[in-house]
């Protein structure tokens, strides 16, 4: 089982967050994650990355305890990260930034080739600062970057935000493929309906911290379903 | 030929200046601009170079490998003082003055305590050269030669080596880069290792032109201090290089206009004008046009 989290807790200081979330990801699936905004989706997965410490209960990536690893061994172990808001190093060159992405995985040969397949203009873009990439070439960046690297769990936080929706759809087939090609696991946050809709095999929805419910691929197609999880009012 | 002299004179002092000021904070400006932290005890960590450098001479050993051993030695000793104590500090930049001011009293008492306050002195190797009525050293030459080989080496580690890109990426977002693999308390003592051979080495430099005493370090980390807060924590590089030449200029052009007491205060002066309009330093206003002027070309 590529992940496999009971009763995790965790949060910010004395304020707990994420609270008693159990969930587990097959070998090829694509889950996703879907709540309102505030709910804890980017904690829960800032957790199952090891930037936020576990407060109680355990993450296992392949039958192994990480909940207690440094964030760069859980890394190296193949956990690939791309974070809300992207976390590019704005300073660096696109091409210093796939650098940077060749740890995940483990140290081994540079994966260029298939990151400049799936995202020819990084190719295009090499030299220049990630800064002064539009958004859309940032969120391609900032996906190739741990594809630089061996990832087999992928972690998505909210791939499509402000993004234009031929992107969306292209970062969709990507996902597709790199599950039918490569046998990858992902997480998705996401709050696109129709990004869910295409890629994801079941989805689970947060709120306040908790897993509130659990949702089937064919029960995700049914609007009427998704969106009562998802209405944006509050 | 006597205008040729004067002329030679103001060079000869400008290159001087900046070769003093580049190696007193180049090792100083990397640590500062990775881990916001300034570290009082440079001068200290100089200091011991500049021992080891005295002590090996004397032994037998070359100059110039002496001098390597002593950037060695304060290396070492600047990883265990960051794995120690500093790392507690990063981020903190007042915090981070105080414990680092401590360990450099510390320093400069443990060596008064163990080796007294005898003075060393390593002669000055090379000579002079006279041009009309004046003479100039040509070590003062060397040393500003071997501070833009140390500029040139630091950034060309910074630009193409592996390190380098994760210790920049690290400067940048030590979580995301933690996330991406890239262990950054290694990145962390590394660079502060690095930063500290450095000093090491200056040390050993002006072990060859300074009496050599426990309070070496005083020399150096004021005017070394200085220099990193104009220069700024943005780019090592080009905030070293402005910085050092702004103050050298303005110190040798007061030295030269009145006496070499106001030329310290003319470099002082020079430094609040900048912290003034650039209160984060130099490189912190290029590095923010920079990246202005790159989506501006990008976006045609
Ligand atoms: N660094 C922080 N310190 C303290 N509280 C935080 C911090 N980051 C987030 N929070 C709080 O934790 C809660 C959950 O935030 P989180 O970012 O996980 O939500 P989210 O579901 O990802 O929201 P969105 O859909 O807007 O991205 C929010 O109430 C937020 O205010
Ligand atoms: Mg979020």
């Amino acid at each position: 089982m590529p992940l496999n989290v009971s009763n995790l807790y965790s949060g910010y200081g004395r304020v707990r967050i994420v609270q008693d979330v159990t969930m587990s990801v097959g070998e090829g699936e694509i889950l996703a994650v879907i709540g309102r905004n505030g709910v804890g989706k980017t904690t829960l997965m800032k957790t199952l990355v090891g930037l936020l410490g576990t407060l109680h209960g355990t993450i296992e990536f392949r039958d192994q305890d990480i909940s207690r690893m440094h964030a760069s061994r859980r890394a190296r172990l193949g956990i690939g990260y791309v974070p809300q808001g992207r976390g590019l190093f704005t300073r660096l060159s696109v091409g210093d930034n796939l650098v940077m992405g060749e740890r995940v995985g483990g140290i081994g040969a540079t994966n260029r080739r298939r990151v400049f397949q799936f995202f020819p203009i990084l190719e295009e873009r090499l030299s220049q600062k990630a800064g002064s990439l539009s958004g859309g070439e940032q969120q391609q960046l900032a996906f190739g970057r741990i594809l630089a690297g061996h990832p087999e769990l992928i972690l998505l936080d909210e791939p499509s935000e402000g993004i234009q929706p031929n992107i969306v759809q292209e970062i969709g087939r990507i996902i597709q493929r790199l599950r039918h090609e490569e046998g990858l696991t992902v997480v998705i946050v996401e709050q696109n309906l129709e990004l869910i809709h295409a890629v994801a095999d079941r989805c689970i929805v947060m709120d306040k911290g908790k897993i509130i419910a659990e949702l089937t691929a064919d029960e995700i197609k049914e609007p009427e379903v998704a969106k009562r999880y998802l209405a944006i009012a509050t | 030929m006597e205008e040729f002299a004067l002329i030679f004179g103001y060079i000869y002092q400008y290159l001087d200046n900046i070769g003093f000021l580049i190696l007193a904070a180049s090792g100083l400006i990397i640590i500062f601009g990775m881990m916001g932290v300034i570290n009082m005890a440079h001068g200290e960590l100089m200091m011991i170079g500049a021992y080891i450098t005295a002590f090996t001479y004397y032994a037998g050993v070359p100059a110039p490998i002496a001098i390597l051993l002593a950037g060695v030695g304060a290396g070492i000793a600047g990883i265990i003082l960051e794995r120690l104590v500093i790392r507690f500090f990063y981020k903190q930049l007042l915090s981070s003055l105080v414990v680092t001011w401590g360990l450099s009293l510390m320093f400069s008492q443990g060596f008064l305590l163990i080796f007294g306050p005898s003075i060393l002195n390593i002669p000055t190797p090379f000579g002079n050269f006279p041009i009309d009525e004046q003479t100039f050293g040509i070590y003062r030459l060397v040393l500003f030669g071997i501070s833009m080989a140390m500029i040139a080496g630091v950034w060309a580690v910074f630009t193409f080596t592996r390190f380098g890109t994760h210790a920049r990426a690290t400067m940048e977002d030590p979580e995301m880069a933690d996330a991406l693999g890239v262990n950054t308390r290694h990145v962390y003592a590394l660079t502060f290792g690095l930063g500290s051979a450095l000093g090491g080495i200056a040390g050993g430099m002006f072990a060859l032109t300074a009496t050599i005493s426990p309070f070496f370090g005083i020399n150096y980390t004021p005017l070394a201090f200085i220099t990193v807060v104009v220069g700024g924590g943005a780019n090592v590089i080009t905030g070293l290089l402005a910085s050092v030449l702004a103050l050298a200029g303005s110190q040798t052009l007061v030295n030269n206009l009145v006496n070499v007491y106001v030329g310290y205060l003319g470099m002082m002066g020079t430094a609040l004008i900048i912290l003034l309009v650039l209160p984060r330093g130099i490189s912190e206003y290029l590095e923010r046009r920079k990246i202005r002027t790159e989506r501006a070309s990008g976006r045609e």
